[in-house]
């Protein structure tokens, strides 16, 4: 099997490499794991301070629509987050007030969404607040099952029976100008959160809930299918377990799945993640790269890894592989020249490309650039 | 008769004030509890939840010992809800002398308590994870105990029995009039208010802060704080405790409990001012996983959920500076006796498999104080939830077809696992699914346990101490709880110290699986939720 680019880790930097280069004509292939940091994705992208068309662009192309409006948005705890460049789910307002009066609704038995948080955090900044549960006959199947009450079952019953949730918001609304929803709508069809909004006659700002995440299972969907759509190939539950370097190149990875069949590509990518994703592994005594054993920044003592209060910023949480001016991945102190790292794998040793989603869509468009450009050299 | 009046008042929430609590209102006495944080929060909580047979201390205590094996079988029968009846190892490895074998089980049977030399082989048939390299194995009586539920179900059994309990209440002062004391000054550390409370007795259970609350009185006893570090694994390894069988030392007991099983312990004299703040160190840490390992080869690749260290209430003898030396042997001050002060009475030293004993010496007294005359029952009577056999059984007589949650439960709360049986099935929500606790059992501890906060919740119902440590639960509880005090702003702040709680037990143990489950958390709750 050979490609002309094999991608480790089929996230958001990884699905955003993808696409770009099969958009550009290159055969490429995704080896994911299965879940990823989209799962419980806030949809906000983060450090996006500016909107790129390209980005806008590339998300458009997979049918999700992005919208740039700096300002705040409401968080599940009742507080206020500054954010930009977020997908349509989410409302963003110039200020950390959304409006007089606000009717918050959500599921009987549904536990993944704070309405009382969201209450207090609101009646702080002098809106008036009521809370409101459905109890509506298609949830009852979920409510017989103690763990089901989830926010993706719920959202693929409201794929269904979204029509009824308005119809029951429209007859419960009195004078309140703003509808708060936990986000279990559009997992199918983003055209849902539309005509939700079209349904209901006072703003609605849907907020978040307890992951798994629904607008965020819903853009890997649509990026996956984008990249699909385009000619790739996504091996979906395979591991790369290990690798070939020749005079400092990578010839082909091994995988889980595919065994002896190595696949071979001129470029690779390591998008694997951070520690949730297994893309750094962790022992009492270093953190390491699994797959090709490439340099980690950390620091060595593992007292220094953490903060003891919860709260505060992390020091693991900046650990990350180290790369040259252009990505490429070191090891022993070498760059390997056909291996570019991106996205959280990084930590923040490369501050210029910011945290978050900032970071992985902009490593995995410089990553993708430079393999063109390389190839039309 | 005044609602501030009582026969006697125990200053302490642990299982030593709580099972004493219980023999005094068992005793017909009107008794008042006060606890300045909530049930189990000192050493009743952080030890192993060993069911000492004894056995570890038949060569250097046989006093202990024989206290050991006697209130071993007593809470077999009044408290089976709480206990898991294993039975134990003391396992030879090939560094330490076989020849101890034999010193240990004489002294084991001439203190009652049966110990069985069994061929390796078959050591190894009935507990697959010890190490195959044993020379040795002793079997003997240990088990383990749940100290939460012990605590809970003692204090409910005193409620029942007419008690009150004030938890998060602080004694500021003693009322005293000339050599006596009367009674106690005391705050509500939630509420803020301040409240007297009279009394003839006042019985000062507070473990190593009995130190402090004697010093309040005017009386001093030497304490001696020794540290003990332990460390919870995500499985349980080992079905029956396995202790070395050598003179006992570092890390040396590993006790399966519920989903877990815990390894320690070390013991170090730390300052009375740390007492509120113990931490784990690295070096205590390595400790640890490298002595368990040996007798465990597993656990060395078994992911590890929290470390925590607790302090011993040991009453100093000597300058021992290790601690191991001194009798955990149960101490009763009367200090009229000891000291010209009347009415006050200070029990102490003991361990969590003798506290039954330690409340029926301190009721004795307490009764002697007040002519009283009944004599104790708590060996004889059950603990709630305890009157009902095996919680299959109890599960079975409940709801007829019992899920596993339910199963749970039963195994939780025992009989008392009637109480959450509704008719409305939303209450049969899962909130913590690691630990399978239902929106019904986290209500019944709102409404009967007197939780107040998520980790009040977490020692009755075992909340957020499963694989995710709170990561889903923690918020879907705190939900509960701010429904059901109306008190949102202090439930955020509640949420974030539970957080910082369970941190604190993850970070000394942070790599693997549970520093990504850490990352996740963090993420979680700061980007996604926006705590």
């Amino acid at each position: 099997m050979k490609f002309n680019t094999v991608i480790i880790g089929g996230g958001l930097a990884g699905l955003t490499a993808g696409i770009s280069l099969q958009m550009a004509g290159k055969s490429t292939a995704i080896i994911s794991e299965g879940q990823n940091a989209l799962h419980f994705f806030s949809g906000s992208l983060e450090s996006m301070e500016e909107a790129p068309q390209r980005v806008v662009d590339l998300f458009a192309q997979a049918g999700i629509s992005l919208h740039y409006n700096p300002g705040y948005r409401l968080m599940p705890m009742g507080t206020f987050k500054k954010s930009t460049l977020s997908l349509e789910d989410i409302s963003l307002f110039p200020e950390t007030k959304i409006g007089n009066k606000a009717l918050i609704v959500s599921f009987s038995g549904y536990h993944d969404f704070f309405c009382g948080f969201l209450q207090e955090g609101l009646e702080k900044q002098g809106v008036q607040c009521r809370v409101q549960l459905l109890s509506l006959p298609e949830l009852e199947h979920l409510e017989k099952s103690p763990s089901e009450m989830r926010s993706v079952q719920i959202a693929r019953t409201m794929d269904l029976v979204w029509e009824n949730v308005v119809r029951e918001i429209r007859i419960l609304l009195r004078d309140e100008d703003t509808v708060i929803l936990p986000q279990v709508f559009g997992l199918k069809d983003t055209s849902v959160l539309s005509r939700i909004r079209q349904g209901i006659p006072a703003q609605v700002v849907f907020t978040g809930t307890l992951p798994p995440s629904v607008p965020g299972i819903r853009t890997q969907m649509l990026l996956k299918r984008r990249y699909e759509l385009l000619g790739g190939t996504y091996l979906m539950g395979d591991q790369a377990t290990g690798a070939h370097i020749h005079d400092g190149s990578i010839h082909s990875i091994v995988t889980h799945n595919l065994g002896n069949h190595f696949m071979e590509a001129e470029n690779f990518i390591l998008a694997s993640g951070s520690f949730f994703s297994k893309g750094l592994r962790s022992n009492p005594f270093e953190i390491s790269e699994p797959v090709f054993g490439l340099d980690v920044e950390q620091a060595d003592d593992r007292s220094d890894w953490y903060n003891p209060e919860f709260m505060r910023e992390q020091p693991y949480m900046k650990y990350g592989v180290t790369t040259d001016a252009s990505l490429h991945a070191i090891k022993g102190g070498e760059p390997i020249k056909n291996l570019f790292a991106i996205g959280s794998i990084l930590g923040e040793t490369r501050p210029e490309l910011g945290t978050g989603g900032g970071l992985a869509i902009r490593s995995a468009l410089e990553v993708a650039d430079q393999i063109l450009k390389q190839t039309a050299e | 008769m005044n609602n501030n009046e009582f026969d006697v008042i125990i200053i302490g929430g642990g299982i030593t004030g709580a099972g004493t609590q219980r023999d005094c209102a068992m005793r017909g006495l009107r008794t008042l509890l006060i606890e300045r944080s909530d049930i189990a929060t000192g050493a009743t909580g952080r030890n192993h939840g060993l069911l000492h047979s004894g056995a570890r201390y038949a060569v250097n205590d046989p006093e202990s010992a024989e206290e050991c094996i006697k209130e071993n079988m007593i809470l077999r029968r009044i408290a089976s809800h709480c206990v898991d009846e294993t039975d134990g190892l003391f396992i030879t490895l090939p560094e330490d002398d076989l020849a101890y074998q034999q010193t240990f089980v004489d002294a084991c049977r001439k203190a009652g308590i049966s110990a069985e030399i069994i061929d390796p082989e078959l050591a190894k048939r009935l507990e697959p994870s010890v190490n195959p390299e044993l020379t040795g194995a002793v079997r003997v009586p240990d088990g383990s105990v749940d100290p939460f539920r012990l605590c809970a179900a003692n204090m409910l059994d005193a409620k029942l029995h007419g008690g009150q309990v004030r938890l998060h209440t602080t004694v500021t002062g003693f009322i005293r009039e000339g050599d006596t004391i009367k009674g106690v000054h005391t705050r509500n550390l939630i509420t803020g208010e301040e409240r007297d409370f009279y009394a003839p007795v006042t019985v000062n259970a507070g473990g190593i802060w009995g130190h402090d609350i004697a010093a309040l009185a005017g009386v001093n006893i030497g304490m001696f704080p020794a540290k003990g570090a332990l460390l919870v694994f995500a499985h349980r390894v080992n079905n029956m405790v396995i202790n070395r069988c050598r003179k006992p030392s570092n890390a040396d007991i590993l006790v399966p409990g519920d989903t877990v099983c815990i390894i320690g312990t070390t013991s170090t004299r730390i300052p009375f001012d740390e007492c509120d703040n113990v931490s784990v160190t690295p070096d205590e840490v390595t400790l640890l996983i490298t002595e368990g390992a040996k007798m465990t080869p597993s656990l060395s690749s078994t992911r590890i959920l929290r470390a925590y260290a607790g302090v011993r209430p040991l009453v100093s003898a000597d300058n021992d500076p290790s601690g191991r030396n001194i009798s955990r042997g149960i101490v009763c001050l009367d200090h009229e006796e000891r000291d010209g002060l009347k009415g006050f009475i200070t029990i102490t030293g003991g361990k969590l498999m003798t506290y039954r004993l330690m409340a029926e010496i301190a009721t004795d007294a307490v009764c002697r104080k007040l002519a009283v005359q009944k004599a104790c029952e708590t060996a004889d009577i059950p603990l709630p939830g305890s009157e009902e056999g095996s919680y299959e059984a109890v599960a079975q007589k409940i709801w007829e077809k019992p899920s596993t949650a339910q199963k749970a439960a039963a195994a939780r709360m025992g009989s008392r696992a009637s109480r959450i049986r509704t008719r409305d099935r939303l209450d049969e929500a899962l909130i913590c699914e690691c630990e399978e606790v239902s929106v019904g059992e986290v209500k019944n501890a709102i409404e009967r346990l007197d939780a107040s906060t998520l980790t009040d919740l977490r020692r009755r119902t075992r909340i957020g101490m499963g694989t995710c440590q709170g990561e889903f639960c923690a918020c879907r509880a705190a939900g509960l709880l701010a429904k059901a005090h109306g008190c949102i702003d202090k439930e955020r702040d509640d949420l974030k110290e539970f957080l910082q709680e369970r941190w604190k037990g993850n970070f000394p143990i942070g790599w693997g699986d549970t520093l990504r489950e850490a990352e996740y958390t963090q993420w979680v709750y700061k980007h996604v939720l926006g705590l």
